[in-house]
């Protein structure tokens, strides 16, 4: 049986001090390679970060704690909008430092666990045919291409302008 | 998998709404008398248990090994190859660190990297997720009023997605494939659209084969590839840039996140538009992306399949594959 979905997706970090020293060690990751990568000052982008963990917290936090039953990336996504939102008072603030991590940084260190975490799933991928992989290709692209057509004909047609 | 069939309460329920965002799953049942319910999953208890036995920050092997990752990605850093004059792959820093990673698991040499790290970064890659999303949360933020001049492409291109069945469907019929099509073809088989064909299909069913089979292929090739195609796509094709970003909002945060880096690197110009719109289609994809999958998806792959299957369908080539034997 799959053991795909036993559980390790979900945010299996008990407590909150857990996920806070697991975001503290992601944060220095990142900004070690944000300051290899792109050379932003190492201070300022720990600020960055600090502020991007705490929008994390607060998501996972609220998810588990508050009485409705919307997840965790609805309640960041919608933090970090409205903290960024032109003309709250903490817009300046939370941009001028966040925009000190580049989002490649993140996504650099991001996959680097996920390569790690994918290593189980390996013998189960050996097992299965190249049939499986060429499916597997065809939904992928058409998947990404239908999006991409369908938005360049409704931006064309809305009248944006090509860049 | 067991918490899905555990409880007889599904089999009451007219519609199953799922809800899957960054890892957490939350169940909601419309009864047929309209009444919600939140399932509780059993399984939490006992994952947060084990891993909380882990310590997951503790494991200074799994971090370490990270680090040094990121530090050689990030001294090697992208490197563009160009095919022609006008067409060029970029491999970006999070190309490396990924098959690096899945290679340290695999090579018998590097023995500190195992299952248990293995297990360990898989449920630490669910927080760091969050940190992702806030990131481009901020960007899009700043960038609110691009929604109001752009919502309509944005909330059309999900419908992009349903593409697949029109592509795929076929192929894999004449590959073979009988009824594992259908969980295969209707959308990218990520962990809610494999939750709502289990669901619809039962566990054992050639569906839901499909989607497991699509869902394995598609965690260990999906980023690596999105990547290289975003790639290509950024330098050939004349679309917008800011299709390319909404498009890259396709439903799992890491190929997400992949086919995002090459548009950046193709559009510095553009960077925080770019995070905006990968962004709002990751939200809108989160959002009313498995509501597509279960009222559009699901239902048009079968009339498609009942339709093709008797026209192009070939000799079924799943006799060999056994049931599900690898717990």
């Amino acid at each position: 049986m799959p053991d795909f979905i036993d559980g390790t997706e979900n945010v299996s970090v008990h407590g909150i001090m857990n996920w806070i020293r697991l975001l503290i060690i992601f944060s220095v990751i990142t900004v070690i390679g944000n300051y290899l990568g792109y050379k932003h000052p190492i201070t300022d982008s720990l600020v960055g970060m600090g502020i991007l963990s705490l929008i994390t917290l607060a998501g996972v936090w609220m998810e588990r704690e508050l009485p409705f039953n919307v997840s965790s990336i609805i309640y960041i996504s919608l933090i970090g909008i409205i903290l960024a939102f032109p003309g709250m008072p903490t817009s300046n603030f939370v941009l001028y430092y966040v925009s000190k991590i580049e989002l490649l940084s993140i996504v650099t260190v991001f996959l680097a666990y996920v390569g790690i975490g994918m290593g189980k799933s390996w013998k189960k991928f050996k097992a299965l045919g190249w049939r499986a992989i060429v499916i597997t290709i065809l939904v992928i692209a058409s998947t990404y291409y239908g999006a991409a057509i369908v938005a360049h004909i409704v931006l064309v047609l809305t009248g944006v302008p090509a860049v | 998998m067991k918490f899905l069939y555990s409880n007889n309460i599904y089999l009451n329920s007219s519609i199953i709404l799922i809800i899957n965002c960054g890892g957490t799953w939350r169940y909601f049942l419309l009864g047929k008398d309209g009444q919600r319910k939140n399932v509780k999953h059993t399984y939490r208890k006992k994952t947060d248990k084990r891993i909380l036995k882990k310590n997951p920050w503790r494991d200074y092997r799994l971090h370490g090994s990270i680090l040094i990752l990121v530090i050689v990605a990030e001294i090697i850093g992208p490197i563009e190859i160009h095919l022609t004059n006008s067409i060029e792959i970029s491999i970006m820093p999070l190309l490396y660190t990924m098959v690096l990673g899945l290679i340290f698991y695999l090579d018998k040499r590097i023995t500190w990297v195992g299952k248990k790290q293995s297990k360990i970064a898989e449920g630490a890659m669910m927080l760091f997720i969050g940190i992702l999303i806030a990131k481009l949360a901020v960007s899009s933020g700043q960038s609110i009023h691009l929604i109001f001049e752009m919502g309509p492409a944005l909330l059309l291109q999900e419908l992009g997605h349903l593409a697949t069945i029109l592509i795929a469907l076929p192929v894999a019929l004449l590959l073979g494939f009988k009824r594992e099509s259908i969980g295969m073809t209707s959308s990218i088989g990520r962990e809610p659209e494999v939750a709502v064909i289990v669901d619809k299909y039962g566990f054992n069913s050639p569906e839901s084969r499909g989607i497991f089979a699509l869902f394995i292929v598609g965690t260990i090739i999906g980023t690596i590839f999105i990547s290289f195609l975003a790639s290509i796509s950024v330098s050939t094709l004349p679309l917008h840039p800011f299709a390319f970003a909404m498009a890259s909002g396709v439903g799992s945060a890491s190929m997400n996140a992949a086919s995002l880096g090459p548009t950046l690197a193709e559009f510095p110009a553009l960077e925080t538009s770019i995070e905006a719109f990968a962004g709002f289609s990751n939200l809108l994809s989160f959002s009313i992306g498995i509501y597509i999958v279960i009222f559009i998806a699901v239902p048009l792959t079968e009339k498609l399949y009942a339709f093709l299957e008797p026209k192009i369908g070939r000799k079924s080539i799943i006799k060999k594959k056994e049931e599900n034997e690898d717990a």
